[in-house]
């Protein structure tokens, strides 16, 4: 039959075009944040990996600490030199997608990909029901408490409220020592957070819901007081605005802090810098009303809109997004599984800090999806360090200027 | 007699190349700052100066301005101090002055960065060097919690900015000094002149083209001096150790505002091009004089 013959040898054609095709294919060029020193290793691995399944696709690697990460893809984005994929917060996909900078993914996801994961991680990276990101890393936080210190002081479980905090770190100053009761953030990033698991607790939330800031209500004002409070009694480690998240863990694991709120990789750290600190997670305290919030971070991987190898970059999310490559990366830096078969792993369902951070999800919050949102961070970190710093009774005066300010940028939306 | 385009011709291919490494980028300043601008640099439509406007309105700006200008005077003039007479005792002859100058210069030779990493480790409230040495030395019997506030920070970071403007500035006093003739002092010590006397009519006139090459430097550069303030505070806290570089930084890498940042940028430029200018005048005017 001779268009059957036809058609085979067109098809037979287009093949060899198609594998010429894939001789040339490209290289996939990936900005990777540097989380710790196991990043560069495991990605590494990854593409040796990678490349071994798939001839003819390279994979290069741009790995960047994670503090110049948004400064190197902002230049590189306005020369044009961006790479194919990128790691990115994301609390900053927005303006990515809103500046036509992010693809939408929504074309290569296939039912079975999307079921991969725990839909509480891939929902921040959807925005206009389009799907623009995956979630490479995921953390949210919790209470981490020195058993030692707390027996010392008499206290036998760890406090489930901020009252019960405040008493025990109380009993942890009279037991003395050189130990301080609660370890408080006051510099640097995250410094903001570490004030909403206190507001979160008195019942406001970072947006209300009419969309204005939450820094003008009572609720945060009980917040920064009973911070404040914490700060002037002496029940937190002195000069709480010189030390920024790793300097309070780093005072957790030299056994000198009670009870400090952080992410799961200080479990990965403890592990091998301090294997002998008798410690526990907890539950956030909540507040008088029986709320609470956790802070739930995740990273997203992006494409660009502008990659030139979106095929072969796609090709190498889903091989990421396998469960045994999730599995290596998050547990060599101590994250949360995104993936819902990872999830399952004996490494987590049998970790009982693990387990304290799973358990607080269901009151996890995100940061808010708005243009802007790094700037009003930023205000509030500041008002905060104001707080921390000034008196008791500018404390009001001082969340009222930062509201106004935020809101004034969140009217501009 | 001669030509008079070749002066020109000769200039030329620097000057092309001051153009591209200079001017270029100073022109795209001016570019983003006239313009509406997204977070990753690329041009909306002209916005009347509104970049501008935002900063004169703007109160941590202006605080940041002002204390830069605190900032670069007392950096330079407390090198400029300190300078000096480390330079003369550097010049005169003793036993082992080499390895004294090697111990000078060497804050030189370790990168900005690294010294700032260090003194924040040094300035650490709990686990510092400087806290336990204070400590052991019997001065204090409570940590200072040095980067906590400004009050303290400040002026620590003055203290090693100055720390580590002296080398440079030590270096040029000692070119400066290695020019003086010897007989100078040994004609006034016939007549009977103090070392007081020496420095004031001799040392110091003579010294005074170097002490203008000295300032001005300075002045340029720790104007724009980033590390020490960022490792240190990062600004903080609440934008209270903020001097321009590190307010555009943030402007620009943090929030995304890069029509401010180059506006702030383009101020530095202006206000440092323009000191220059007024300070060379000033000190060509009076050794014409």
């Amino acid at each position: 039959m001779k268009p059957s013959f036809w058609k085979s040898a067109l098809l037979g054609g287009l093949s060899v075009l198609a594998l010429a095709a894939q001789a040339e294919a490209g290289t996939v060029r990936v900005t990777v944040a540097e989380y710790s020193s196991k990043t560069g290793p495991y990605f590494e691995e990854a593409k040796k990996e990678f490349e071994a399944k798939n001839p003819g696709i390279e994979i290069q690697f741009e790995i960047v600490p994670w503090d110049v990460l948004l400064q190197k893809l902002t230049t590189d984005i306005a020369a044009g030199t961006n790479a194919d994929l990128s790691i990115i917060g994301t609390r900053w996909l927005i303006d990515f997608v809103q500046q036509g900078v992010a693809e939408p993914l929504d074309q290569y996801i296939t039912p079975e990909f999307k079921d991969r994961f725990i839909e509480t991680f891939l929902s921040p990276s959807i925005m206009e029901g389009k799907t623009y990101g995956l979630p490479i890393a995921a953390s949210a936080r919790a209470m981490y408490y020195n058993k030692d210190i707390l027996s010392k002081a008499g206290v036998s479980e760890p406090p489930k409220t901020w009252d019960e905090l405040k008493a025990d770190a109380q009993k942890i100053k009279d037991a003395g020592g050189d130990v301080f009761g609660y370890g408080l953030q006051g510099k640097e990033i995250e410094t903001d957070v570490y004030f909403y698991y206190a507001m979160w607790s008195y019942g406001t939330e970072i947006l209300n819901k009419d969309g204005t800031s939450g820094l003008g209500t009572p609720g945060a004002l009980e917040a920064a007081k009973m911070y404040k409070s914490l700060i002037d009694e002496g029940l937190t480690e002195p000069g709480v605005t010189s030390l920024n998240r790793e300097d309070v863990q780093n005072l957790f694991k030299q056994g000198k802090v009670g009870m400090m709120i952080t992410a799961p990789f200080l479990s990965n750290q403890i592990k091998e810098e301090a294997p002998k600190l008798n410690y526990g997670v907890a539950a956030i305290p909540a507040g008088p009303t029986g709320a609470r919030g956790t802070y739930g971070v995740t990273d997203s991987i992006i494409m660009f809109q502008n990659s030139k190898n979106k095929d072969e970059a796609w090709k190498f999310l889903d091989f990421l997004f396998t469960t045994e490559q999730r599995a290596k990366f998050t547990q060599g830096e101590g994250f949360l599984p995104v993936n819902k078969e990872e999830a399952k792993m004996p490494y987590y369902t049998d970790n009982a800090d693990l387990k304290a951070f799973t358990a607080l999800l269901p009151d996890a919050r995100f940061a808010p999806v708005i243009p802007g949102w790094e700037e009003i961070a930023q205000i509030t970190s500041d008002a905060v360090q104001k707080i921390y710093l000034g008196k008791p009774d500018e404390i009001e005066g001082t969340l009222k200027e930062a509201a106004d300010k935020a809101n004034a940028i969140l009217k501009k939306n | 007699m001669h030509n008079r385009a070749l002066p020109y011709l000769l200039t030329l291919p620097s000057l092309a190349l001051a153009a591209i490494v200079i001017f270029w980028p100073v022109w795209d300043l001016i570019q983003i700052s006239l313009h509406d601008v997204n977070r990753f640099g690329q041009l909306r439509e002209l916005n009347d100066f509104a970049n501008f406007k935002a900063l004169a309105a703007d109160p941590d700006f202006t605080a940041a301005l002002l204390r830069t200008a605190l900032w670069t005077v007392l950096v330079v003039g407390g090198a400029l101090l300190v300078s000096i007479p480390v330079a003369m005792i550097l010049n005169s002859d003793f036993y082992g002055r080499s390895v004294a100058r090697v111990i000078i210069m060497l804050p030189w030779a370790v990168s900005l960065t690294m010294t700032a990493i260090v003194w924040r480790w040094a300035l650490n409230g709990e686990s510092g060097m400087l806290n336990s040495a204070l400590r052991n030395l019997g001065i204090i019997d409570q940590n200072i919690q040095w980067l906590a506030s400004a009050a303290t920070a400040f002026p620590m970071q003055v203290l090693i900015g100055i720390l580590v403007t002296v080398p440079f500035t030590t270096t040029i006093f000692l070119g400066g000094l290695s020019s003086i003739p010897d007989d100078l002092y040994e004609a006034s010590a016939l007549e009977g002149a103090t070392a007081v006397q020496q420095f004031r009519h001799i040392t110091f006139p003579l010294l005074k083209p170097f002490v203008n090459i000295a300032i001005v430097l300075n002045t340029i550069y720790v104007f724009n001096s980033f590390p020490i303030i960022w490792v240190m505070t990062q600004g903080g806290p609440a934008n209270s150790t903020d001097i321009l570089v590190t307010h555009l930084y943030k402007l620009a890498f943090r929030i995304g505002k890069l029509g401010e940042a180059s506006a702030v940028s383009l101020v530095m430029f202006a206000i440092l091009l323009l000191f220059t200018m007024i300070y060379v005048r000033l000190a060509m005017r009076e050794s014409r004089a």
